[in-house]
């Protein structure tokens, strides 16, 4: 084929940019040396070829250019305008400017911690954890209030954080976070000794897919401590190259990871955004938007940009939300308009980062949601907006409702939106907590008498040393006995309860603590420790059921005990239960996208 | 009238006729609406392939000579209306199905003409607005259907980096990946095969019937895992690409893993022991097959130490691999590279240095969260000991895009 060896690369180049059909600047046959009666097929071969073999020519033959080299540091723009109040402008780092490492004052730092984002509340541990290793300041009023407020904070969000501030605690709390750190240290080390031998071929089940629910929350709550080979593990799980894991065990782990904040796990996570579809790509970016990276934004942004489906959309535009990009408002605004069943919820949660005060009607309407989970959220979204017009619905709401869950739920809202009020210097609300407070139900019915208490107390400690003595069948009759004597006396039922629950028949367990609650459910929710075995009984059974295959009956005992104050149950039992609401829910809604 | 006018005229009422017969379509439709048809039309002895598609309600026409009312649309239209007065009275037939055509039913001068058709198709309209070309489409779609089912994973990767180039407009590359094109079909109508040849159809088609693919056996060999990553070929995330560098010779593979197939199993990074392998000869890096291996999730520090002696310290050498490499497989070489740099700056640009002065950069258009990272790095005073990365250029200067890296304190950081 003829061409012209000396043609002029520029003329070429604007051919092959403009095209060679009707260029007007340039007669690329002409240029080539082609015939003038030369097909378009002939004059593109010669076209390309020329363009290719002069570009491979010049490879590694010129300077850098510098410019284009430069820090690649222009991200992109946020679609509307920050929050410009203080608690809007706080960045969590930086020696500069308003940023919560600058700030000294302890009351301000707890009013952060209380009502920031999830970003700025981390920080904002972090800054107290500071504050307190100062020795010099540990007996000042501040410091002590300052340590109360880790001590009774029951955030989820920030339960490895807390648990690391409470492990440097004096006292019994601290104590008892570093045994709880211990604890976790032997099951972290057990798990990579499970994963050794599972990599080796020693053993064909997967450890943490293996774990109860609870445990492997406690396991990923610590991700970043963990070491590199576990870490390891859960990417190729992540990614579906273990070879093992089925789909809806991939979706669940990448879930229990919601709260992680482990840089190791970013690339994995990006690759499912990347490359996967629907749910697990709506997980994967719940997580990376809480994972402080450079390489998080971008892919969220790509992603966002490209996809189609609603469920993604909203995941992500969340995510986004958490990184102060707020592009996906409009359409999260529009979901709740529209009142969409399926994404309902998780419009609300994308609400706690994208909303603000111009979004407080629009969450304010889901607060009377018939469904529980749904009114909560609503209440949790409201209190992220944090805008004091909506105070006197939640007072109203907390009086007419029954359910203790969502009574909770708006008690915390209530001291969230107060601390943000004080921090953007509009007037502090002042909240009648007399008006608003878990107020204990009057007894009713005749007071027992005398010889049916001392009876009562007598079996009941029979009860307790046939327990101490491992004879739980004679236990329990005493404590049946008990229970029969008194009316309304919740405690031999606790005392049946928890004797099963410590032997893991959860089965057993649950109708005792279910009567407890019926006859006093403020003395289980009030205490740490029956919380968290009633919590665990139900969680634990609903696991069963589940594997038993029957979702139906472990939705109900899930959505039984999330009706209750969970605040004083263990962080990771609260988001285990929520997670599994979530999936049983989705998995009723039959929204469960398949990733192939 | 003049006769000029009188074809405008008939143009005019062709297309109303095509527009209502399109919408027609969509309406009527059970199995969907028609959003785009082509047809290959001869006139005078020239054959040009028309495409017409309805697009906001608005019909656009265009013949891939990059004409929109010249005579090859002009009879697309007669067809298309001749074709309504024609399906008003017969009754509508059963939809064709298209089948999957096996390696051994393909005719090479199909697709050898397909590609011709695509790279005519692309100079034609020109790379600026290939993006929404329906004639550039169109011939994509035709390599596709004449291709071997399902498409071979060089030719998808092929179609993949050529969307991905024209996306954005980078008129070099374009025209290299074109060239490639070029090159296959030429090879594709070539009467008798030569080993060059054949390595090139092996390359993009896989191996060809009654030829002995150039394989080469790997035993026991250590290979560590340092970066992967989804690619795009005829869909989007298609291949997942895995790079394993072996620690004996330093050379560095990629292991593909289609969408939905299995592959070697295991996180990135990982360490492979490798009980046998298969190494295609091919475009850079080059394609293992690993079919006995063990793997262990965690990488022991002395390999990784290993990792840093193998690394490629002289960088004239890493450019001139990259020139060859793309000069020997313009569509489909992608080199994969580990440096060891001498010294770094990284006062706003990074750039890393051999011991004879010879510079590399990172690439900013790719993986732009994993160049953000990286800088992140180096601000918080990390001092790379190795890199890896694929290898691009950009305005003639080599460039990596990074996915791995090492330092003293922590031997691998995934990217």
């Amino acid at each position: 084929m003829a061409h012209n060896p000396e043609a002029d690369l520029d003329t070429l180049e604007l051919c092959l940019r403009q095209g060679i059909a009707g260029n007007d600047y340039a007669d690329p046959r002409e240029e080539l040396g082609c015939r003038a009666d030369a097909d378009d097929r002939e004059v593109a071969r010669a076209l390309v070829r020329l363009v290719a073999a002069s570009d491979l020519e010049q490879i590694g033959t010129q300077s850098i250019n510098s410019e284009a080299a430069r820090h690649p540091s222009v991200r992109p723009p946020t679609a509307v305008a920050a929050d410009p109040s203080f608690l809007g402008r706080l960045s969590t780092s930086g020696a500069e400017g308003l940023s919560v490492e600058r700030i000294d004052d302890l009351p301000t730092i707890l009013a952060v911690l209380r009502a920031g984002s999830r970003r700025q509340r981390r920080a904002a541990l972090e800054r107290l954890r500071e504050r307190l290793r100062d020795r010099r300041l540990l007996h000042t009023d501040a410091v002590r209030k300052a340590i109360q407020t880790i001590t009774e904070l029951r955030d989820v969000e920030l339960g490895h954080e807390l648990a690391q501030a409470r492990a440097e605690l004096p006292g019994t709390q601290g104590r008892q976070a570093r045994h709880e750190h211990e604890h976790w240290k032997r099951l972290a080390q057990r798990t990579e000794g499970a994963i050794r031998a599972f990599w080796d071929g020693q053993s064909n089940a997967e450890p943490i897919q293996g774990l109860p629910g609870d445990q492997r929350a406690l396991l990923l709550m610590r991700a970043s401590e963990l070491p590199d080979v576990v870490v390891h593990h859960i990417s190729a799980i992540i990614e579906g190259n273990d070879g093992w894991v089925p789909l809806e065990s991939r979706i669940g782990l990448i879930s229990s990871l919601r709260y992680a904040t482990d840089r190791r796990l970013v690339p994995a996570l990006i690759s499912v955004v990347e490359a996967e579809r629907g749910e697990l790509v709506a997980r994967a970016a719940r997580v990376l938007g809480s994972i402080d990276d450079a390489r998080v934004h971008p892919a969220l942004a790509e992603r966002f940009e490209r996809s189609f489906v609603n469920e993604e959309r909203i995941a992500l535009a969340s995510a986004l939300g958490m990184r102060g990009d707020c592009r996906g408002l409009t359409e999260v605004r529009s979901s709740l308009e529209e009142d969409q069943p399926q994404l309902l919820l998780m419009a609300l949660e994308a609400m706690e980062n994208l909303g603000s005060s111009e979004n407080t009607g629009l969450v304010a309407k889901f607060l009377d949601h018939a469904e529980v989970a749904i009114a909560t959220q609503a209440v949790r979204t409201a209190a992220r907006i944090g805008d004091g017009r909506v105070l006197d619905e939640l007072t109203a709401k907390h009086n007419a409702t029954s359910v203790p869950a969502l009574r909770a739920a708006i008690e915390d809202a209530l001291s969230s939106i107060a601390a943000r009020m004080e921090l953007r210097g509009e007037e502090a609300a002042t909240i009648d907590w007399s008006e608003v407070g878990n107020k204990p139900v009057s007894r009713k019915g005749a007071r027992d008498s005398l010889p049916s208490i001392v009876f009562g107390w007598r079996d009941y400690f029979l009860g307790r040393v046939w327990l101490l003595l491992g004879r739980v069948n004679w236990a329990n009759a005493r404590f049946e006995s008990a229970a029969g004597r008194r009316s309304d006396w919740a405690v031999p039922l606790i005392g049946i309860g928890m004797a099963f629950a410590r032997r893991e028949q959860y089965a057993l367990a649950l109708p005792a603590f279910r009567r407890a609650i019926e006859l006093d459910r403020t003395r289980i929710e009030r205490n740490p420790i029956l919380v968290r075995a009633m919590a665990k009984s139900f969680l634990h059974r609903a696991e069963q059921v589940e594997r038993e295959g029957r979702d139906d009956v472990a939705r109900g005992l899930v959505g039984e005990v999330l009706t209750l104050d969970l605040r004083r149950a263990p962080g990771t039992v609260r988001f285990e239960l929520k997670r599994k609401h979530d999936v049983l829910r989705r998995e009723e809604q039959g929204d469960v996208h398949s990733a192939a | 009238m003049c006769l000029d006018e009188r074809s405008k005229a008939m143009s005019t009422r062709l297309r109303d006729v095509a527009i209502q017969r399109l919408r027609s379509l969509g309406a009527t439709t059970a199995e969907g609406s028609v959003r785009r048809l082509t047809v290959d039309i001869e006139v005078d002895g020239r054959v040009e392939m028309v495409t017409l598609s309805l697009r906001d309600d608005e019909l656009q026409c265009v013949s891939s000579d990059g004409r929109i009312d010249g005579p090859h649309v002009l009879a697309a239209l007669r067809f298309i209306a001749g074709a309504e007065r024609r399906d008003e009275s017969s009754p509508p037939g059963p939809a064709v199905s298209i089948v999957g055509r096996s390696r051994e039913q393909v005719a090479p001068n199909d697709l050898a003409e397909a590609l011709d058709d695509l790279l005519t198709a692309v100079t034609r309209v020109g790379v600026d607005k290939a993006q929404y070309a329906p004639s550039v489409d169109a011939a994509l779609e035709r390599v596709t259907d004449v291709a071997p089912q399902p498409t071979p994973p060089g030719l998808g990767r092929f179609i993949g980096r050529l969307q991905h180039e024209i996306r954005s407009g980078e008129l070099r590359r374009v025209a290299r990946i074109l060239n490639g094109a070029s090159q296959l079909a030429e090879a594709l109508r070539a009467d008798e095969s030569t080993r060059e040849s054949e390595q090139r159809l092996a390359a993009w088609l896989g191996a060809q019937p009654g030829s002995m693919p150039e394989l080469e056996l790997l035993y026991d060999r250590t290979m560590i895992e340092i970066g992967r990553e989804w690619l795009s070929g005829t869909e989007r995330a298609s291949v997942e690409r895995r790079y394993l560098i072996d620690t004996r010779s330093g050379n560095i593979y990629r292991e593909d893993r289609r969408r939905n197939t299995a592959a070697s199993l295991g996180p990135c990074p990982r360490q492979l022991h490798v009980g046998l392998a298969e190494v295609e000869a091919g475009p850079a890096p080059q394609r293992i097959r690993v079919l006995q291996y063990e793997v262990r999730p965690d990488v022991p520090l002395g390999s990784w130490d290993r990792v840093q002696q193998v690394a490629s310290r002289n960088f004239a050498t890493v450019t001139d691999g990259y020139r060859e490499s793309v000069q020997a497989h313009p569509s489909l070489s992608e080199p994969f590279a580990l440096i060891a740099p001498y010294r770094i700056e990284s006062n706003g640009i990074f750039r890393a240095f051999d011991a004879e002065g010879h510079q590399l950069l990172l690439n900013r258009s790719e993986r732009r969260g994993a160049v953000l990272a990286f800088y992140d790095l180096l601000a918080e005073g990390m001092e790379p000991s190795w890199v890896a990365g694929r290898l691009t250029d950009t305005g003639a200067t080599v460039c990596l895009t990074p996915f791995a890296v090492g330092t003293r304190d922590r031997a691998y950081t995934r990217l």
